[in-house]
């Protein structure tokens, strides 16, 4: 008898084969995956240069013989934690960085206490930075500072610049930073202003609870978890992608609350009235406005981000005051832009090759 | 290796692919209405309060255990956190003490650094 056309039975044989051993496999490897932790996130060596209440300053060793003169402060997302950006070594942004030369330090956030609700955009802009950037200076003993802010981070750096933009920042450079909030279509939505109450809420809860946070996000994508689950059972053979799916499922979920009085401004400043996108934005008084940053910027968007949409991110370029600026839109989602195989391949050897002239 | 389009895995994974993206996408629309968002903030006001009042609740019910709570957890990682914080800035200081007395240049805690002379590679030298 024929074989149906298109159909090898050897082929389905090694599949078939493939298959069985794999389920196997799963049986194995799954009682493993509940009896073990995760890699050890965030190991590059560091000091610890300065935590006070939720801001935690680092310093990364470096790993070269040399190093360019103009030191790196990296911003991180107030909503998650830095070690996104020092996952496990080979797919560390900091380590990469310091094997390329670069003296890294980062702006980290813990989580706020409840007597830290009170904290406002004023700490975060006109404080916690500046006086990072000041530490930076002094152990470094350069006055130069190059920002790096990833999502959030990248709008505290643009607020941060735009208000000091005498000095002493360099360089800019923002990974996924929305500037037009009405463009994040579904986080503007909740927060529409006829019905979330923030006032009450931030009254009765204080810092906002990172699982209310968590849902948010994940409500971008409703079935995504669980179709990330089914992808888990179905990969649990393969190690290296137990491996991963381990370190961004852990990061995901570990968000941090965000202090009231912040999230306040937050949500009435850039998702009700969207006032960086209307330079109408003020930090303490300060008039904080795109046009007066003047200091070479690179915007790195991603091409499918769920989180912060292109639209929400395209005029940023556009608004900034500099001459020398780009823009680089790049495949991949919202955290693989920076994190992951596909950063590694991408992004990295982009920002170096940005970087490194603009660092002497 | 057979064909993708035969490879019933690959259809599968494919379907659940397929099946993420319209759902995700049918619950997007859905979520964009101003009635979800009035839906949603209604039971989130109330699931907000609901939670922090059950939350004092067990608060209070693992004192009368003699047992901590989360937030007394929290509390004393934080007070660890900011004595390790408070000797970081006492290393920093013996640093900058050691610095002004002469000995050799480093950084914040003694580590000597690399010079800052490095220059980016130019074309086709290895990076």
């Amino acid at each position: 008898m024929n074989a149906p056309t298109g159909l090898d039975f050897a082929a389905v044989s090694e599949r078939v084969q493939t298959e069985v051993q794999r389920a196997i496999q799963r049986s194995i490897k799954g009682v493993e995956y509940f009896s073990t932790s995760g890699p050890t996130l965030g190991s590059t060596a560091k000091d610890v240069l300065a935590s006070r209440g939720t801001m935690n300053l680092y310093h990364y060793r470096p790993l070269t013989d040399e190093i360019y003169r103009v030191p790196i402060l990296i911003v991180m997302a107030t909503t998650n934690r830095g070690y996104i950006l020092d996952m496990v070594p080979g797919q560390s942004f900091i380590e990469f960085l310091l094997k390329r030369g670069y003296d890294v330090y980062m702006l980290d956030w813990s989580a706020p206490k409840p007597e830290e609700k009170s904290l406002r955009m004023e700490d975060y802009v006109l404080d916690f930075i500046p006086d990072s950037v000041r530490r930076v200076q002094e152990d470094s003993g350069i006055d130069d500072v190059t920002v790096i802010g990833y999502c959030f981070g990248g709008v505290l750096s643009l607020l941060y610049g735009s208000i000091f933009h005498d000095g002493p920042m360099k360089n800019l450079i923002c990974f996924t930073t929305p500037i037009d909030f009405r463009e994040m279509k579904l986080f503007s939505n909740f927060s529409d202003r006829r019905y979330f109450d923030v006032d009450r809420l931030v009254d009765s809860v204080g810092n906002m609870p990172p699982e209310l946070i968590l849902q948010s996000f994940e409500m971008l994508r409703p079935a995504s978890r669980s179709v990330s689950q089914i992808q888990l059972w179905e990969n649990i053979w393969n190690d290296e992608f137990v491996k991963s799916y381990r370190m961004f499922d852990r990061w995901a979920t570990d968000t941090l609350p965000l202090a009231g009085e912040y999230f306040r401004t937050i949500t009435k400043d850039l998702m009700w009235d969207n006032k960086l996108f209307n330079d109408a934005m003020t930090v303490g008084g300060r008039p904080a406005q795109l046009d007066k940053i003047k200091v070479p910027i690179l915007h790195a968007v991603a091409e499918h981000d769920h989180i912060v949409p292109y639209d929400a991110a395209k005029h940023l370029i556009q608004k900034i005051g500099s001459t020398d600026k780009e823009e680089v839109i790049l495949k991949g989602g919202h955290v693989s832009l920076v994190a992951g195989p596909n950063a590694v391949r991408r992004l990295w050897p982009k920002l170096d090759s940005w970087l490194g002239g603009r660092s002497i | 290796m057979a064909d993708k389009s035969n490879d019933p895995v690959a259809i599968w994974q494919n379907m659940i692919g397929e099946m993420e993206k319209g759902f995700n996408s049918f619950a997007n629309q859905a979520m964009s209405s101003p009635e979800f968002s009035k839906m949603m903030n209604q039971a989130g006001g109330a699931a907000a309060g609901a939670q922090k009042q059950l939350g004092e609740l067990m608060e209070k019910y693992l004192v009368s255990m003699n047992l901590p709570s989360r937030s007394q957890m929290v509390g004393m990682a934080e007070r660890l956190q900011s004595i390790e914080g408070q000797l970081n800035e006492i290393k920093a200081m013996l640093t900058q003490m050691s610095k002004a007395s002469g000995v050799p240049a480093g950084n914040a805690f003694g580590t000597p650094m690399p010079p800052r002379t490095r220059r980016p590679p130019s074309e086709g030298e290895p990076k």
